[in-house]
């Protein structure tokens, strides 16, 4: 045997043998209940999301739009997944590597490429293994309302399903081995997105994504000409995958090291549902930081009754154009969703509520800071519990601005314009709930109940199930009285009330915890 | 051939031209040039954030020059020949939390080609009284046993380049003592021994002296109380 044999033999013994130790370390009936439970909760959400789904068939307008914008719609979502990679790529992404791997592995004389593929070829088996089963529930639904039998609508949506993933993973391959700078790989992504939006208006397929996104709508299309672009599409992106698998070893050491610290860290914390530290980390994996210049300096403070207010505004002016654009995405995708769900697609209304609950997760920074610091915070003359309903302001002005933008772009795409109505009457109370739901999030003490998980996970849980709520529920009975010929604007209206109500106690229970907790502190 | 690892006919061991490092803008090493040859020690020493830490993962490879070249052997940093040549000793110990000590050096042995390690492993272990905790994970480890069971693994593979940062930090003083024979021992074998540090002892048993301070080479001799108390005044 080779030198080189010998190490690449001791590579793949070492790696044999941990996995063999970390499977006889499993907990079989920890996995069984795991198992259990997921299958409880995963089967109660098919039998919910199935009964929101209306099976009646698609009407012959809506169809002609899906056959004919669906492949460019599609194509945007995979250019999306494909920006998303090559910006993981060019910071170190995706793989997250062992520190003892980078340290031992990585600098010993052995090819980084036979040393890291194994590991990038795991990561893509699942996520794409992840995605086709996805894509095939979704395709599960969708042959009940559109024309095309069960197992061309499962193969497509599941296939789809497969390429998201690999788009993300295999940009994000070819960007880490091809060393492309951040702004480089962001030029890239925006240009792919900026191909994909141009066929969508132009009602072409030029750009490689709509070709893949024929792949999603191929039911729906006639003759062999939409089934070769889906070929040429899927072979595209197989073969840059392919490429970015071939380049793994040129990965950067630095951006791997940086990346496998943070990783573990970010691991750790998820486990223990610190969104707060989740959020932290994600941005310095990003390589996130507040702007040195803000984007628009205050003038000096006339007075000093509203310092909270004014602090807000100065962290919000700092924000790096990454964490605009993200929100400014988010706000999009939540009015789209919102759109869709309008016209029929009723699971949809579960979105606005998820997207814009992340958006709100940034727009409480000033206030997450403050809980983060607590002797700063106890050195101020100010009550705590007041503190912190101050900071809510900022946060829930800033949020009511994303719901402004939301509801724009839900216009913009078709919904129709009583929602512009609808979301007059929403604004203020949904912006106020949505700040609370993120001011709790990341207030949450991860290890209060660390003996009763249960908890844990309830207490995680709440704000995003209240978020979702929010922003779905009023818009869903709208649209319900709309449907029966009652006033949209009415029925948001009553559940606004309420909303706001809610809103309110929101905010005084997020002072009194943080009161108490200060006072338990001292 | 140096220490078990064949070199070539390379003009130095370790060679650094004009070498440069910014991050986001700050410069932490600017057109440092330093040239090793064989059983040289070299104390490398500077104030905190002088660069001492930028230029020793620049030559370990794990980090790469904004400007300027570094070469191992006569082979750029970080390639495959130049990993067969060069052992670092990071200053925060890295281990796998699911290998014994034992594990770690048969492995690191095995990925540098080295068939049998056990009587070199068992002589570290010994050496550097891991004894009792050869079977042991790394989170049974104190502080100086983590950074012990570190040195054993940069020590247990061939190597003509050593570069250790702040390697006596955490050690007992019998265990300083090793370390300070291992360390003589490389160099008599022809390896070029870098050590980033601050202590007085380190720096008189070097046979030379490199100072840092603010990314750039300020001094290169030897090693004179008097030339280097400026890299240690506040």
């Amino acid at each position: 045997m080779s030198s080189e044999q010998g190490q690449t033999a001791a590579l793949k013994q070492l790696r044999a043998a941990r996995r063999r130790r970390f499977v006889e370390r499993l907990d079989l009936m920890e996995i069984l209940y795991r198992v259990y439970l997921a299958a409880i909760f995963g089967g109660i959400a098919l039998v919910v999301i199935a009964g929101w789904v209306e099976e009646a068939p698609a009407s012959a307008g809506a169809v002609a739009d899906m056959s004919a914008h669906g492949p460019a719609v599609l194509g945007l979502a995979l250019a999306l997944a494909a920006l998303v990679g090559l910006r993981s790529g060019a910071r170190g992404g995706p793989l997250a590597i062992e520190a003892a791997e980078v340290q031992y592995v990585l600098l010993a004389p052995i090819d980084r490429g036979a040393a890291l593929r194994p590991a990038a070829w795991r990561q893509l088996r699942v996520s794409v293994l992840t995605g086709a089963v996805l894509g095939a529930v979704i395709g599960n639904f969708v042959f009940r309302r559109l024309p095309g039998s069960p197992v061309e609508w499962i193969a497509c949506l599941a296939l789809f399903g497969a390429l998201l993933p690999l788009c993300t993973l295999g940009a994000a391959l070819l960007a880490s081995g091809g060393r492309l700078r951040p702004a480089t790989a962001t030029a890239i992504g925006a240009g792919l997105i900026a191909w994909s939006l141009a066929d969508l208006l132009l009602g072409a397929v030029t750009a490689p994504a709509t070709m893949a996104g024929e792949l999603g709508t191929l039911p729906l299309q006639d003759g062999g000409g939409h089934l070769a672009l889906a070929a040429v599409g899927l072979a595209i992106a197989l073969a840059l995958t392919w490429l970015g698998l071939r380049g793994v070893g040129r990965i950067a050491l630095e951006a791997a090291r940086r990346r496998a610290a943070l990783t573990a860290e970010l691991r750790f914390s998820a486990s223990v549902q610190d969104l707060r530290t989740v959020v932290l980390l994600r941005r310095q994996l990003a390589s996130e930081r507040p702007r040195r210049r803000p984007w628009i300096r205050l003038g000096a403070a006339a007075s000093s009754r509203h310092p909270v207010w004014r602090r807000g505004w100065q962290s919000f002016l700092r924000w790096p154009l990454g964490r605009l654009a993200r929100v400014l995405a988010l706000a999009v995708g939540a009015g789209a969703a919102t759109a869709a769900a309008w016209s029929g697609v009723t699971l949809l209304f579960v979105l606005p509520g998820a997207l814009l609950m992340v958006a709100a997760l940034d727009l409480v920074e000033p206030l997450a800071q403050e809980a983060d610091h607590p002797t700063r915070r106890e050195l101020l003359p100010v009550a705590v519990d007041a503190l912190f309903r101050r900071h809510l302001a900022p946060s829930a002005v800033a949020m009511a601005t994303v719901l402004l933008i939301g509801v724009a772009a839900a216009l913009a795409l078709g919904a129709p314009a009583a929602t512009a109505a609808v979301g007059a009457v929403m604004l203020a109370p949904t912006a106020l709930v949505l700040a609370c739901c993120a001011g709790l999030s990341a207030t949450n003490d991860p290890y209060r109940y660390v003996l009763t998980p249960q908890l844990g996970y309830a207490q995680s849980a709440a704000p995003v199930v209240i978020a979702i709520v929010a922003a779905g529920g009023p818009l869903l009975a709208a649209r319900e009285s709309a449907r029966h010929g009652a006033s949209a604007v009415g029925a948001a209206f009553s559940i606004e009330v309420a909303m706001l109500l809610i809103g309110i106690a929101m905010a005084w229970w997020l002072g009194r915890r943080m009161a108490d907790e200060s006072a338990v502190a001292t | 051939m140096i220490a078990g690892v064949d070199v070539g006919a390379a003009p130095a061991l370790l060679g650094a031209h004009g070498l440069g490092r910014t991050y986001d803008g700050f410069i932490a090493l600017d057109a440092f040039s330093l040239e090793l040859g064989e059983g040289e020690l070299v104390a490398l020493v500077g104030p905190n954030g002088a660069g001492k830490t930028t230029f020793l993962t620049l030559a370990a490879g794990l980090l790469e020059p904004s400007s300027g070249s570094i070469a191992i052997a006569g082979v750029p940093a970080g390639s495959i020949p130049a990993r067969r040549a060069l052992s670092y000793l990071p200053d925060t110990p890295v281990f796998y939390e699911d290998l014994s000590l034992g594990e770690h050096l048969g492995y690191v042995a095995a990925l540098h080609g080295v068939e049998d390690p056990g009587a070199r492993a068992g002589e570290l272990i010994e050496r550097l009284g891991l004894g009792a905790w050869e079977d042991s994970l790394p989170s049974e480890f104190s502080h100086g046993m983590r950074q012990k069971a570190s040195i054993a693994i940069a020590l247990v593979r061939p190597f003509a380049v050593l570069l250790a940062d702040e390697p006596f930090d955490g050690l007992d003083p019998p265990s300083r003592d090793v370390l300070f024979e291992l360390l003589a021992e490389a160099r008599a074998a022809g390896a070029a021994v870098v050590v980033s540090t601050h202590r007085p002892d380190v720096i008189a048993a070097a046979s030379r002296c490199v100072g840092i301070r603010d990314g750039r080479l300020a001094y290169d001799g030897p090693p004179e109380p008097r030339a280097l108390a400026e890299f240690f005044e506040p």
